[in-house]
């Protein structure tokens, strides 16, 4: 992207001031609700606070405590499936969808619509919508297959039932990425190819794929910094870490560690921070494909 | 804004010119179906990156973003095509369907008949129950829609002013300064709540009404990214020239730029009514008690405390979600280009 043209007219010398009213309430917004909370998550991270009693300075105690602490190691190797269930389907599913819409069949207008609903509702209650339809007895889904799965309080079934709500609600956004990336492949590619005598399959894998690729490696970029926050849809489904702490995700887990266990704000603060640079080390590796177009790809 | 302006612009920006054609405010020639002109953003940005072939051939792409078909038609392969379209459009609809029909459903005929029966008769108990009584569910709602408002209007306004100052004003640090915005678009929530949490109870501001919107209420770095670029395609002719008829910055600020730039706030609109809306990780934690809880939370209260009771929580979820549903009928065109143009979380 070209930087700034710069242009010189007397008219615009006294911008300063101006620049200034014009920021200020941005500045302060951001200065107090962005960048002040982490230097306090850092100063929390070394007291132990519960809120009630007086902080106490204790270095790098909750370091130690966290990073040896086996229900955090927990938390880690769960956020980890989770993404691990998530992303690639979430990015195969959407692919597929999207070569679909893209065939130009009339109509496709509208099912590109129909899959962005769930994307446009709330986490939380689409949880709650999933809690019903996964219940054991009047759940909807026992109900119309005849079975009593216990779905979201067995261990071994809780974390797929909470991947896989998250994939249904986020595949028609994904879907809508891979759609405008398709579109935006010139016609005249594709005919060449065509005249080149290569059939359907070879022309997806062998031109369009790669032409995608940038579209592709935001997809899967922004689709891991958010799954490695997911927290709404799993609270609603699984509370309290999921059965046996299958689903103990990390946002979860600071959730649980900060307001429903004794307010453990240090050790909280702790897990924020691990999660923080986690994220800051995907987003600059991201940041190096995509040094030219940084920000599209930091949301 | 005359053609003969933007051919100026255009040309002098050599560079930019299909960016220089995207932003073509509205009212400026866009024909009804140039709406799309936004969702071809990303798209642009991931053809710059494509090579030599792309960048040579810049794609036009159709304005209703339908595909003109490429190849003889496959009668196999098109029904197929609509089978698999269908089943997930019936998969995506489906649970929204069941959990509507649930909400309009009797708590007997809910425990006596299987989940896909109609409500037979269609009641709207639960929504009494849910609106009436202990529930209370409507103060939730009036909470969420004045946090929303405050929100909203306080970050387009804000977000506009700041952005209007890095696209089209001179100044110290002008760089560094959007570096250090743009740099906190790496800060997720979830890592600030708890220091936010602790600086709203050394405040006094734990559950208020203050705590629900300050903490967004000041702009966002996002809002000022996305429209810091649409700004910087308002041609600087335009500008001078209105200064030159006497308006001062303000007016040109909120009477010139911003009617210019109509379609990208209308998204930021959409992004921000929607983002905060659904918000629930920070009301959950800052709120306690019924005074300010919002929407989302009151739902998942409502669900944990009548865990059983599931037409009156599938009421909720309706409640939860309809405004959101019926905003999303109405722009939902604006809204399908709005997701493509911004990734917006």
């Amino acid at each position: 992207m070209p930087t700034s043209r710069v242009q010189r007219s007397p008219v615009r010398m006294r911008h300063g001031r101006l620049a200034g009213v014009l920021l200020a309430p941005s500045l302060f917004g951001l200065a107090a609700f962005l960048v002040f909370p982490i230097l306090v998550v850092l100063w929390l991270s070394l007291n132990r606070w519960d809120l009630l009693t007086p902080m106490r300075f204790v270095g790098l105690d909750n370091y130690f405590d966290v990073l040896t602490d086996p229900t955090f190691g927990n938390s880690m190797l769960r956020t980890v499936i989770f993404v691990v269930l998530v992303i690639p389907l979430q990015v195969a599913l959407g692919l597929f969808m999207a070569v679909l819409l893209t065939r130009g069949l009339p109509g496709s207008g509208l099912f590109r619509v129909i899959y962005v609903i769930p994307w446009i509702c709330a986490p939380l209650a689409l949880g709650v919508v999933w809690k019903w339809i996964l219940a054991p007895y009047d759940g909807a889904l026992n109900n119309v297959l005849g079975i009593g799965v216990e779905w979201l309080s067995n261990p071994a079934l809780a974390m797929p039932a909470v991947a896989g709500v998250t994939i249904w609600s986020q595949v028609g956004y994904t879907t809508l990425f891979f759609f405008a990336g398709l579109v935006a492949i010139p016609e005249q590619v594709i005919e060449a190819a065509q005249l080149d005598g290569a059939d359907g399959w070879r022309i997806f894998w062998q031109i369009k794929l790669p032409l995608l690729g940038p579209t592709l490696f935001f997809v899967l970029v922004t689709g891991v910094i958010s799954a490695f926050q997911a927290f709404d849809q799993i609270y609603a489904l699984t509370p309290n870490g999921g059965p046996q702490g299958t689903t103990d995700v990390i946002a979860s887990r600071i959730y649980l560690e900060a307001f429903q266990g004794g307010f453990n704000l240090g050790r909280a603060s702790v897990m924020a921070l691990v999660l923080f640079v986690i994220l800051v080390i995907i987003t600059l590796v991201q940041q190096r494909f995509f040094a030219q177009r940084i920000t599209y790809d930091l949301s | 804004m005359t053609s003969a302006d933007r051919t100026e612009s255009t040309e002098r920006t050599p560079g930019r010119t299909r960016r220089a054609q995207d932003e073509r405010p509205e009212g400026a020639g866009r024909t009804n179906g140039d709406e799309r002109a936004d969702g071809i953003e990303p798209t642009a940005g991931a053809e710059s990156m494509t090579g030599p072939v792309a960048a040579e051939q810049p794609a036009a792409p159709e304005p209703s973003g339908r595909v003109r078909s490429r190849r003889r038609r496959k009668p196999l392969a098109d029904v197929l095509t609509y089978g698999v379209l269908v089943v997930a459009a019936l998969l995506t609809i489906g649970p929204f369907a069941l959990s509507f029909m649930t909400a309009f459903k009797s708590p007997a005929q809910f425990a006596s008949e299987p989940s896909l029966n109609p409500p037979d008769p269609v009641t709207t108990e639960n929504f009494a129950r849910l609106f009436g009584g202990d529930y209370g569910f409507v103060s939730p709602i009036a909470v969420t829609a004045q946090v929303v408002a405050v929100i909203l209007v306080g970050q387009l306004a804000f977000s506009i002013m700041a952005a209007y100052a890095f696209a089209k004003l001179r100044f110290a640090y002008r760089d560094t300064l959007f570096w250090v915005y743009l740099a906190t678009l790496m800060i997720p929530q979830v890592v600030i709540v708890i220091p936010l949490y602790a600086m709203m109870v050394q405040s006094g501001m734990r559950n208020t009404f203050w705590a629900l919107v300050l903490p967004f209420m000041f702009g966002s770095p996002y809002a000022v990214f996305l429209l810091r670029e649409h700004f910087r395609g308002i041609p600087d002719d335009l500008i001078d020239a209105a200064r030159i008829d006497g308006a001062g910055d303000w007016r040109i600020l909120w009477q010139i730029v911003v009617p210019l730039s109509r379609g990208i706030i209308s998204t930021l609109a959409i992004i921000t009514v929607v983002s905060h809306w659904n918000n629930f990780m920070w009301p959950l934690i800052i709120t306690t008690g019924r005074d300010w809880q919002v929407i989302t939370v009151a739902t998942a209260n409502l669900q944990s405390q009548y865990n059983a009771n599931w037409t009156l929580v599938m009421a909720a979820t309706t409640v939860a979600m309809a405004p959101l549903l019926i905003m999303f009928a109405l722009f939902q065109r604006t809204i399908v280009n709005s997701i493509s143009l911004t990734g917006f979380k």
